[in-house]
């Protein structure tokens, strides 16, 4: 999966789950989207749809930090790398 | 200090209405909101009772989904009839979010649904399944999900009182926010409550033998309390808001101050976990009169507790007899919609509220024939054009929980 395919799937989660079009790639969703940790989680669930497996706990506690749409990216790119 | 309490909102979505036109007609008219019972993939098989207390309308949410995350279809309800009575009193953001206004709601058992999706993935013995239950379900499906999402959903920052005492939640929440209001620690105060349709509830009271089942072909003639032909309770959904407000506040601004609470009764039967008990009842009528400084005799109507249970009523009715004699007009509102469980207390008495403004009294709805043993008191069995300075709101619950609200016309 390409990077811009990857950020394809997440603007459209974005926008279908959590109702948040076209977030700036760099905008901290916190701040500016009010995307908190509930949705955090929701979007893990999520991701773990696009990876087509699911992530540890370790993995999960890793994407606490993520505050924006490219970091986002960055983590579902690294941790498919880690599955290929 | 001790602070008079207005009550300068109100709102409730009933089986009889949403909107207080479409309730006050339904009672006028002697509408019934009782349909049969939904078939589920649960427990309505098995229920021997076919009828429910049911809102059978649509309602339009307009929720944002940061709002929607946390909230399982009980907290719509209670986050629909809290701004509702929001906007109605208005109340606005900045005395909200100050820190003198709280809430005071609650519901029989957080949102069943929720809680049947996470059984069902509990027991499905699927590693997937036991995954996916939702970060969010937990706060969905809490007993103070309805409180603490009206916090959220209007940024509230003083206290959170969660009543979860079944039958008497919502008007625990009346009276706990009236003495939190009356003693000078908060100045408003949301209470209410709210339940969603739920069979589980249904199959509880049916297990005890305590659901109506002899009209399930008519609906809308069950329940029929006082009657001498109920047979059983009704199972209902709804919710309903109050804004209580410290009197001169509500003054100050010029606030629309639709009654006054006067006065709290609560108290426990210390024994029974099911059955009333007649000095219970009895002395919670006479703790609400003495709260509120007045005699029975100002009393102008009794909003009966009334299930139509067939011990329930009787207990209830010699009460009432004791304390009141056959003075006041007593009517059973439950016979409309049936029994909304957390949230009959404030829907009666928002419905007591409607009464006052409006000038008459509801009869008891499918009350024909007055059972002999409740007979001692004065039923209301046709609508009365009469003017309510004083009402009394009652309610009773599993574990031996009672309560008596006085509310009085403002004048």
């Amino acid at each position: 999966m390409t990077r811009s395919q990857i950020q394809g799937e997440i603007l459209k989660i974005f926008k279908e789950e959590f109702e948040i079009e076209n977030p700036g790639l760099d905008d901290d969703l916190r701040d500016e989207h009010e995307f908190d940790s509930i949705d955090a989680l929701e979007l893990l669930g999520r991701i773990e749809g696009i990876l087509g497996s699911r992530l540890t706990q370790d993995e999960k506690k890793q994407a606490m930090d993520i505050r924006t749409i490219n970091q986002i990216i960055d983590y579902v790119e690294l941790m498919a790398q880690k599955r290929s | 200090m001790q602070r008079r309490v207005a009550i300068t909102g109100a709102a409730a979505i009933t089986p009889i209405g949403h909107h207080k036109d479409e309730i006050v007609d339904s009672l006028v008219k002697g509408k019934s909101g009782v349909a049969p019972l939904r078939e589920d993939d649960l427990l309505s098989g098995y229920i021997h009772s076919k009828v429910y207390g049911t809102i059978g309308y649509p309602i339009a949410y307009d929720f944002d989904r940061k709002y929607r995350k946390t909230m399982g279809p009980v907290s719509y309800y209670a986050c629909q009839v809290a701004k509702e009575a929001i906007e109605a009193a208005g109340l606005d953001e900045a005395f909200l979010t100050s820190g003198r206004v709280g809430v005071a709601f609650g519901s029989t058992h957080g949102s069943p649904t929720i809680q049947r999706e996470i059984y069902k993935n509990f027991f499905s013995r699927s590693q997937s399944r036991f995954a996916s239950v939702g970060a969010v379900d937990y706060l969905k499906s809490m007993v103070h999900t309805t409180a603490v999402n009206i916090t959220k959903m209007f940024g509230i920052t003083g206290r959170v009182i969660a009543s979860s005492t079944a039958c008497a939640t919502s008007s625990q929440a009346i009276g706990f926010g009236y003495e939190t209001i009356k003693f000078g620690m908060q100045d408003a105060m949301v209470c209410g409550a709210g339940d969603e349709y739920d069979t589980t509830t249904v199959a509880v009271f049916d297990n005890l033998l305590a659901c109506s089942t002899d009209f399930n072909a008519t609906p809308h003639r069950t329940p029929r309390p006082f009657d001498v032909k109920r047979d059983g309770l009704v199972v209902g959904e709804g919710a309903g808001a109050v804004i209580l407000e410290e009197y001169d506040r509500a003054r100050k601004r010029g606030a629309d101050i639709l009654g006054e609470v006067i006065g709290f009764g609560c108290n426990n039967n210390g024994g029974d976990l099911i059955l009333p008990s007649p000095r219970g009842v009895s002395e919670v009528i006479r703790l609400g009169l003495e709260n509120a400084r007045i005699r029975p005799d100002q009393v102008d109507v009794v909003s009966a507790h009334a299930t139509a249970t067939k011990m329930g009523d009787i207990i209830e009715a010699k009460a009432i007899h004791a304390i009141y004699g056959d003075l006041p007009y007593v009517t059973g509102l439950k016979g409309y919609m049936g029994h909304t469980m957390a949230s009959c207390g404030v829907i009666e008495a928002i419905m007591t509220i409607y009464m006052m403004a409006e000038g008459f009294i509801a009869p008891t709805l499918n009350l024909e024939e007055v059972d002999e043993r409740c007979a001692m008191i004065r039923h209301v069995t046709e609508l009365q054009e009469s003017p309510i300075r004083i009402a009394s709101v009652e309610n009773f619950a599993f574990g031996g929980v009672n309560t008596s609200i006085l509310i009085k016309r403002f004048q």
